[in-house]
């Protein structure tokens, strides 16, 4: 695996006191919480200072971080000695990290001895198109999960799951998985599995809630003189008839053709009225024509 | 890697979490979940029972409270405040504003 630098995620050094750790940590936080930051990899970059802190900020994982690092540069590849973990014992270390990583390759042979605990659940989100929310569909995740091989030992391994996905789901609802957790110990329960649904961006489509937005280009004469246009949504073509005198940014609402939600949601078409290009005589002599004919001066309207 | 499994899950808000359940997921005591709700950040005090976004919440407050010592009525107030940037963002996104 690769060593990981967790001093230098945090910009901080190898003495730093807990209190520098911490004030490091908060810092760092503020600045790439996703809620605020600008910056393009936000998120990633908050995974990664939340990693490095869930072990600098542990006196007892910290010590054990330390007695494994020394000597060892981020990016370089990286073994612990088998026998390393010894005085330590973390169990369910939880995230998918680097940390939990190593763990896992040590072994818990602490763990045996008639010690009964369940498995920890496990939090991870679950990325879906739209088309998935109208039909339910099958998706697979994949996660690192410590694997047991025998008593006391224990590697990180893929697991692949295919997740049937409901029809009707909306962003940030989750779903529990029973028993798709972390194994549990000495005989006990595995833990639960717990998937967030987040959707992909789709170039036509925007979700909020279970309702659908989507932009329709209209001509100036079907918006003003009113008339029937084909629209693709998520649930096939529609017919839609577009009222005499609208004009761009008007939204029609078709009622319960959002995502099926047990509340369905409402899909929205916000008209976008595109002008032709006055690119060629005729019809530069049509926007002439116009100017000339209808008097018309949307700043006095 | 593990043989290819089809699993199918529930979505927690047809079938709540109970109290126990809730506190498990946060890796919290059960007493946690209580304080916090009668506090009145979190779930609906009416009937202990949770959804995903009571899930969801509770996650976050937690992180704040435990990153940054806050106390449970300014971790909530933040993530209110959080949760309106994100509720206006959608709105502005879903609208085809862009923010920039």
């Amino acid at each position: 695996m690769e060593y990981k630098d967790y001093y230098a995620t945090l910009g901080i050094d190898r003495g730093a006191t807990a209190d520098d750790i911490k004030k490091a940590y908060r810092k760092m936080v503020r600045k790439y919480h996703p809620d605020v930051s600008k910056h393009k990899d936000a998120d990633a970059k908050t995974k990664e200072i939340n990693e490095a802190y869930d072990v600098l900020g542990d006196l007892e994982k910290r010590a054990a971080y330390d007695a494994l690092g020394r000597g060892h540069h981020a990016g370089e590849q990286f073994h612990p000695p088998p026998d390393w973990s010894e005085h330590f014992d973390f169990g369910g270390a939880g995230a998918d990290d680097f940390f939990a990583d190593l763990f896992a390759q040590a072994g818990r042979s602490r763990r045996g001895g008639g010690f009964q605990m369940r498995g920890d659940d496990i939090h991870a989100a679950i990325t879906i198109d739209l088309a998935d929310a109208y039909r339910g569909a099958t998706r697979t995740v994949s996660l690192r999960v410590p694997k047991a091989e025998g008593p006391g030992r224990a590697t990180m391994q893929e697991k692949t799951l295919s997740v049937n996905i409901p029809r009707g789901v909306t962003p940030g609802q989750q779903l529990r998985l029973a028993g798709q957790g972390h194994e549990g110990h000495g005989g006990a329960g595995p833990g639960d599995l717990y998937l967030e649904i987040q959707f992909a961006p789709d170039p036509r489509y925007r979700i909020e809630g279970s309702h659908v937005y989507e932009n329709v280009p209209v001509t100036p004469w079907e918006a003003a003189l009113g008339g029937s246009v084909a629209v693709p949504t998520p649930s096939g073509t529609v017919e839609v008839t577009i009222p005499s005198g609208s004009q761009s940014g008007r939204k029609l609402r078709l009622k319960g053709k959002g995502i099926p939600a047990a509340t369905p949601g409402d899909l929205y078409l916000i008209l976008d009225v595109v002008l032709p290009p006055a690119n060629s005589d005729k019809a530069r002599a049509i926007y002439q024509a116009m100017a000339r004919d209808l008097a018309f001066n949307p700043r006095t309207a | 890697m593990f043989a290819n499994q089809i699993v199918t899950g529930v979505l927690i808000d047809e079938v709540a979490l109970d109290m126990d359940e809730l506190a498990r997921a946060c890796q919290v005591e059960p007493d946690w979940v209580v304080r916090h709700v009668q506090a009145g950040v979190l779930g609906d005090t009416a009937a202990l029972r949770f959804r995903s976004t009571d899930l969801a919440r509770a996650r976050r407050l937690l992180e704040l409270e435990r990153h940054f010592d806050a106390d449970e009525e300014l971790a909530a107030l933040v993530i209110d405040l959080a949760d309106e940037v994100r509720r206006l963002r959608a709105r502005l996104h879903a609208l085809g504003i862009r923010d920039t």
